[in-house]
């Protein structure tokens, strides 16, 4: 069991460095963050003087390291936009976009386990294609508009939730929904796939052949088994969620990390780009590092890979 | 050798939402379960067929400007004339012309994106899975960095620096979808490296060129074209997300995603600016997918992934 | 199974645990909601260039001066009365009782403080170039203040309406830093909270000394999507928003809920012309290809179709509301033949490609559609556009500014609220300034000459004369000025503001 714990923390730091190194590198590449910030009038000495003191002038071996050395101990810099520290802006926003995530994820979830496993369960049949087909049409489908919808329907003529912000649950139900149902249709099919892996497995058909009715079958053996592939999903998603999150965010209004990071990268914020990404991808890379350690535990096959 | 982390076992499945054939059925049986996918294949034929002929079957040229008749609704509705059955823009182009030229992007954009991140990521997983080891480990960390990355920042990057062209955005696309694949044929490898016609080569002395191009790789042709064609959908649906930031092509050339975000502050009243491209977007990514779905049953009823 | 209930309860638990915070006890009646297409960086106005921190500023700060809104004019706020010494000083008196929001009183000493602060080259406040003619402020008593000027200065008083009064003791005692998130001004609201990108909430200031604003608090929202905006409005969410495009006025004025109220603004449009050749060698350095291309677009067609008839044609840059604006200039009429046959005799009988650099529709509404009109009409004499699309308007701004912009660029100004012609030929149009692109050592003399006398009179004679030779040379592509489009909830009265800063403060409930 240790030696797998070892091994997926060190899969972390590895992922996180790395992520760090490449956001860096693209950052650099993206612009001189100098000519943003100095007045119109500002002459040569003074962007030389301003690029010292930013620390620019340097090598990037040498300026990554410095950022590194920093950026352990929370330290990101200031926000060369609102000249306020990185870190703090990044982490106000956190916590609206992790509780739209998890309230995405709930909604997914629960429109995609029952479903997922009523198709898997009656594969081929015209509940399963329907199936199939929503699922199809709903990644198809571009999120704003479904955002849009919801606020037109349930805010402007229903008036029974607020359009967008931020405070109250009434706030979360429609971005949430646009979230799940964004993440719904994949998660279903992964839930059938899932279910069906084990529906197939020697230990459903030693179950059936020892006489259990076919509700014991299902209710205790797969599902306890599906968990397994389902709670693993949950890790995936989480990582994929940034795109949806970022026009959830937007249409809704919604303070978090997601359009922080666009706009960021749009007004060349160095700092709070590469506190947001490298913060991110922590969260991501943990969640995944959660998921593999539960998975351990639930099902100890796994842990001697 | 087993998987990295249990992750990607199930990581498998969910990337291919593939369900294991419990019986073979019967022919008759095999064909009327690809019912589904034939029609999905004739809808495609239609799209790609009025893509490629544009020319000739656009009642106008999709760039022309014509200011008197902007925002003209679409000819069943009050105010709509047949000249422009599904009404015009926000600059007076016909919506129609728009649509249908606006297929030749998105699937030229998604045919070759594709092509890149499966070649890519084909090979990438060959080398993972046949020469395992160290090799394995620091591939598969890309793979994880890669999907752990903001696409955002990554398509940001690239194209606020190169600009965003036809070309830049396949690299783009391309770029960002590779990981899939990798992981994918890294697993298929591990298991066809141990059959017994693999090791007779290699007691034959076959250099690992022929053994992996030769004789692994065309084993796994049925599940890279099933991948590879789902993939179409996945990245137009991509292209349309990077023109909501406003990242991909830039209008006025038409493409469906850059006319879904033109068309975005107009849902309120001039809604069919983006509702037909959107549409559109859906029914090209549906046949897609009813076709990969009926391809991947054809090509190989018991492809276990 | 227990593992995954486990794993299942733990994460409802953490939602529970998600419970953002209750918003404060206003009221719907005692609120007014404001929406913001993006939020200030900071709270400090003279270190910022957004129009936004502008606006904010304006609540929660006072100026010296203030601009009335039914008559345009110059007015007192902070300063009482204003006088010119000589043609280089200026001494102004200050009202007195007024009370900052901590309590300390408002003297001659806070005026020096705050201008010493923004004219301070080593604080590099992005305000400084606009007060950069005033060489110092000196303290004469507590209620009067001496302004030395650097040579004549006739837009003294107009400039007086663009910096906020500090809080010296602020300056001194808590540092720029804390300036950022904390203002202590004068103004008719104080800041409660901040939540950055979300919403600032303000609280009525009981102690105003001027007129007491109707509501008790007022709600900043920002709101990136303007559908979101509109959608917010017609359903009660929100009382007012700003730069409502014109295609979406019906939407507001169908919903019952909200009515759209529109005014002309001091901000004018126009498309750059490289003719100083700054970004390189181009054709608009030859006058008569300048002059085919304002005789190549139906300037007239695109805004009574594509703005709703919410433009004023200008002949040149002035805006009709500028000091020195001339009437009887007309602009250009539309006249394709015409135009290519100057084009002809330019050494241009096919047209030429040129690029053309655009912008998102931030400032100017609905620019990419009107820059499509003329681009399609340019085409039309053979000008072909190659459009290069830059989708921030910081980076944009840059481009310009450093002389990387292409021969033809999308351009307003919103004259920093000056109402004056000096407010736009100066920065927009003279020689080696940042961000213009036109270079014509007679319209530099006349614009010198002008800005160096203090009588009126003569002062437009000689714009008069700047504009006929900006137009006879074609300086640039001009369009129009602008006009804001407001939308404004039913429940509340509320007046479009001539000079683009909204006033939450001049909100009243409507009566029933």
């Amino acid at each position: 069991m240790r030696a797998y714990v070892v091994r997926q923390l060190v899969q972390l730091v590895v992922v996180v460095i790395g992520i760090s190194v490449l956001s860096f590198c693209i950052l650099h590449v993206l612009g001189d963050p100098v000519l943003l910030l100095l007045p119109q009038n500002a002459g040569k000495e003074e962007f030389e003087r301003y690029r010292k003191l930013l620390g620019l002038d340097q090598p990037m071996p040498v300026q990554y390291w410095k950022f590194a050395s920093r950026a352990v101990h929370g330290d990101f810099g200031k926000s060369w936009y609102s000249d306020t520290p990185a870190f703090g802006l990044v982490l106000e926003r956190m916590p609206p976009t992790l509780y739209l995530t998890l309230a995405g994820l709930c909604v997914a979830l629960i429109i995609a386990l029952p479903l997922g496993f009523i198709a898997a369960l009656r594969r081929h049949s015209v509940v399963d294609n329907a199936c199939t087909v929503v699922a199809v049409a709903g990644q198809a489908m571009p999120i704003f508009w479904l955002g849009i919808m919801l606020i037109i329907i349930f805010a402007v003529r229903l008036k029974a939730l607020p359009a967008s912000g931020y405070g109250t649950w009434q706030h979360f139900l429609m971005p949430a929904f646009t979230l799940g149902a964004f993440l719904a249709p994949l998660t279903m099919r992964l839930v059938r796939s899932g279910v069906i892996e084990i529906m197939n497995t020697d230990y459903i058909r030693t179950a059936r052949a020892k006489g259990f009715g076919e509700r014991q079958v299902v209710g205790k053996h797969a599902f306890r088994n599906a968990c397994i592939p389902v709670v693993t999903v949950l890790g995936l998603q989480f990582g994929q969620l940034l795109g949806g999150a970022i026009v959830t965010e937007t249409v809704f209004a919604w303070p978090g990390v997601a359009t922080l990071t666009v706009e960021s990268i749009r007004n060349q914020d160095f700092p709070v780009v590469q506190c947001a990404v490298v913060l991110l991808a922590l969260i991501i890379v943990s969640v995944n590092f959660i998921v593999d350690m539960l998975v351990g535990v639930i099902d100890p096959r796994i842990r001697v890979a | 050798m087993k998987a990295v982390s249990a992750r990607s076992d199930v990581a498998l499945n969910a990337d291919l939402a593939m369900p294991v054939a419990a019986t073979p059925p019967s022919s008759l049986h095999r064909v009327w379960r690809l019912k589904w996918g034939l029609v999905a294949a004739f809808v495609m034929v239609l799209v790609i067929g009025s893509a490629a002929a544009a020319p000739w079957i656009a009642p106008h040229d999709p760039l022309t400007v014509d200011i008197r008749h902007r925002l003209a609704p679409p000819a069943w509705m009050a105010g709509g004339t047949a000249a422009h059955p599904l009404g015009t823009d926000q600059i007076g182009r016909d919506l129609l012309s728009r649509v249908i030229y606006g297929g030749r992007v998105s699937l030229v954009i998604g045919t070759a994106a594709v092509l890149v991140s499966s070649t890519i990521g084909v090979l990438l997983g060959l080398a993972a899975g046949y020469f395992a080891g160290r090799v394995d480990w620091t591939i598969m960390t890309l793979v994880n960095v890669m999907l752990t990355f903001p696409f955002v920042l990554l398509a940001l990057a690239v194209i606020a620096v190169l600009g965003p062209s036809l070309i830049n955005m396949i690299v783009v696309l391309g770029v960002a979808d590779w990981p899939l694949y990798a992981r994918v044929i890294r697993a298929e490898t591990l298991a066809i490296r141990e059959r017994e016609f693999v090791l007779a080569g290699r007691a034959l002395g076959m250099s690992h060129g022929r053994i992996v191009f030769g004789q692994i790789l065309p084993n796994l042709i049925s599940v890279i074209v099933v991948i590879a064609t789902l993939q179409v959908a996945r990245v137009i649906i991509l292209e349309s997300f990077l023109s909501f930031l406003g990242l991909g092509i830039q209008p006025p050339t038409p493409a469906w995603g850059n006319m879904l975000g033109e068309g975005r502050v107009y849902m309120l009243n001039s809604w069919w600016i983006a509702t037909f491209p959107g549409l559109a977007i859906f029914t090209t990514t549906l046949a897609i997918n009813l076709m990969g779905n009926a391809l991947r049953d054809w090509l190989d009823p018991h492809m276990k992934l | 199974m227990r593992r995954t209930m486990l794993v299942g309860s733990t994460l409802l638990l953490m939602l529970a645990l998600a419970a953002p915070a209750p918003a404060d006890a206003q009221t719907k009646d005692d609120t007014v909601v404001y929406a913001l297409q993006s939020d200030i960086p900071n709270w400090d106005p003279p270190n910022s260039v957004l129009r936004e921190s502008i606006i904010l500023g304006y609540h929660v700060f006072d100026h010296l001066a203030a601009r009335d809104l039914k008559t345009g004019k110059v007015g007192p706020s902070l300063a009482t009365s204003w006088r010119s010494l000589d043609e280089t000083t200026w001494e102004v008196k200050l009202r007195q009782g007024v009370k900052f929001h901590d309590g300390t009183p408002f003297t001659a000493k806070d005026v020096k403080a705050s201008f010493d602060r923004v004219l301070d080259p080593e604080k590099k406040l992005t305000a400084r170039g606009n007060h950069a003619k005033i060489k110092s402020v000196e303290v004469v008593d507590d209620h009067t203040a001496r302004f030395k000027t650097d040579g004549p200065y006739p837009v003294f008083v107009e400039r007086l309406t663009a910096l906020v009064m500090q809080s010296e003791k602020q300056i001194k005692e808590k540092g720029h830093e804390y300036m950022q998130e904390h203002p202590v001004g004068t103004g008719p609201y104080k800041l409660v909270r901040w939540n950055k990108k979300q919403e600032h909430l303000l609280a009525r200031n009981d102690d105003y000394w001027g007129p007491k604003p109707a509501f008790k608090y007022a709600r900043v929202r920002i709101i990136p999507e303007q559908a979101t905006q509109i959608a917010e409005l017609i359903s009660g969410g929100v009382d007012i928003i700003k730069a409502v495009p014109p295609d979406q006025m019906d939407v507001v004025n169908n919903s019952g809920q909200a009515r759209i109220a529109t005014s002309p603004i001091l901000r004018t449009a126009m498309l750059q012309l490289d003719q100083a050749g700054r970004a390189g060698k181009n054709p608009f350095q030859d006058k008569r290809v300048r002059q085919a291309a304002n005789m190549a677009a139906d300037m007239d067609a695109i805004i009574k179709h594509v703005l709703n008839g919410l433009a004023d044609r200008v002949a040149t840059t002035v805006n009709p509301m500028a000091f020195g604006f001339d009437p009887t200039l007309k602009p250009y009429k539309q006249d394709q033949a015409g135009a290519k046959k100057l084009l002809a005799e330019a050494g241009y009988p096919n047209g030429f490609e040129v690029g053309f650099l655009q912008g998102p529709p931030v400032v100017e509404p609905a620019v990419p559609q009107t820059s499509e009109a003329i681009s399609s009409d340019l085409a039309k004499v053979g000008i072909r556009t190659k459009k290069r699309y830059l989708g921030e308007v910081g980076p944009l701004t840059n481009l310009v500014r450093d002389g990387k912009a292409e021969p033809m660029f999308e351009w307003s100004w919103g004259y920093y609220s000056i109402f004056d012609a000096d407010a736009i030929f100066f920065d927009v149009m003279t020689c080696n300034q940042p961000y213009s692109y036109y270079c014509n050592k007679q319209f530099d003399d006349l614009v010198i000459q002008g800005r160096s006398t203090l009588d009126s009179k003569k002062r437009q004679e000689i714009y008069a004369k700047a504009q006929k030779l900006a137009y006879d040379d074609a300086a640039y592509i001009f369009k129009w000025g602008l006009r804001g489009v407001w939308g404004i909830s039913n429940r509340v009265d509320y007046e479009a503001p001539r000079d683009e800063v909204d006033r939450m403060f001049l909100v009243t409930p409507r009566k029933k």
